[in-house]
């Protein structure tokens, strides 16, 4: 299939030329996230941030994970105060891993201490496999495996 | 397929080993939020959901799934989505750039509204924007760390 990976542009931290996007969750406690996002998905720690307010930083599959603890506003977003999610039933982003064997992660995360809500579910679209995880501040993180409908569907959109 | 290299490695969506990481937003308007991301930051459209579907985009080294708000399903009994409350913010995109002016001028005449001019601070130039549901996305170029 490898002619199928027609652009595979190469992505870097910090980036060189254009961007890479991040994603950064508010947390309670910067050493404990980081330390279930490494032992959990296999992320790297690349920094652990300070007290003088730098954030920590995970590698994480194509991504990296920024976390900092909570606070504002600053003069860069003058009313915004980024704290914990406050209500873990109402959210509106989230973490979506897409991953090629859900029983297997199901199975290697569980054992490893991650707390799914329920097993893996067949979503009733047909598309996927899908369970959803909790991290240490309540985070919810989406874990999915389409089904070969949704693998042919993407092989068309490419 | 679509794929990406970081750290000398390939992540494909759909993946075939291993996982794939993609950011998952509630919107209020699949459309309108999809042809943001394409017209503002290069995003590719691979669908727009057909009025059924999420729409999915590829970004950078990250894919964008784009949803309308709703729920609990059987796999998230208690969780219903929604687009967020935009001063009270728990977690967002953050693009790490090469130059923040560049961007900053490139995104705004593209219609990006963003909060302030870029701002040096903690060792970084940074600035937010509002996306149409009102989600911030921080642009952040790092002057003196490592792991900016």
């Amino acid at each position: 299939m490898s002619s199928e990976q027609i652009e595979q542009k190469s992505y870097e931290m910090p980036p060189r030329d254009g961007f890479t996007v991040t994603h950064f969750i508010t947390v309670a406690d910067i050493d404990r996230s980081a330390d279930f996002y490494e032992k959990i998905f296999g992320g790297r720690i690349l920094s652990r941030g300070d007290s003088k307010g730098a954030s920590g930083h995970i590698l994480i599959a194509n991504t990296w994970l920024i976390v900092n603890v909570g606070g504002g506003p600053t003069p860069d977003k003058p009313e915004i105060i980024l704290e914990t999610p406050p209500d873990l039933n109402r959210l509106n982003s989230f973490l979506n891993l897409r991953v090629a064997d859900i029983w297997a992660c199901y199975k290697e995360w569980g054992d490893k201490g991650a707390f799914f809500l329920t097993e893996p579910l067949p979503n009733s679209d047909g598309w996927e496999w899908r369970g959803y995880m909790r991290d240490p501040d309540g985070y919810l993180i989406e874990v999915g495996q389409y089904t070969q409908l949704a693998i042919d569907w993407f092989n068309k959109h490419s | 397929m679509t794929a990406v290299q970081v750290d000398q490695k390939s992540y494909e969506m759909p993946p075939r080993e291993g996982f794939t990481v993609a950011h998952f937003l509630t919107v209020a308007d699949i459309d309108r939020s999809a042809r943001y991301y394409e017209k503002v930051f290069g995003a590719r459209i691979l669908s727009l959901g057909d009025g059924n579907a999420p729409a999915y985009l590829q970004l950078a080294n990250i894919w964008m799934i784009l949803n309308v708000g709703g729920g609990p399903t059987p796999d998230k009994p208690t969780v219903t989505l929604s687009v967020p409350d935009p001063n009270h913010i728990n977690s967002f995109m953050n693009f790490r750039v090469a130059d923040i002016q560049a961007c900053y001028e490139l995104w705004k005449s593209r219609g990006a509204e963003f909060i302030t001019a870029p701002i040096p601070k903690y060792g970084e130039i940074r600035c937010y924007i509002r996306d149409p549901d009102g989600y911030i996305i921080e642009v952040g170029q790092s002057t003196d760390l490592t792991y900016g």
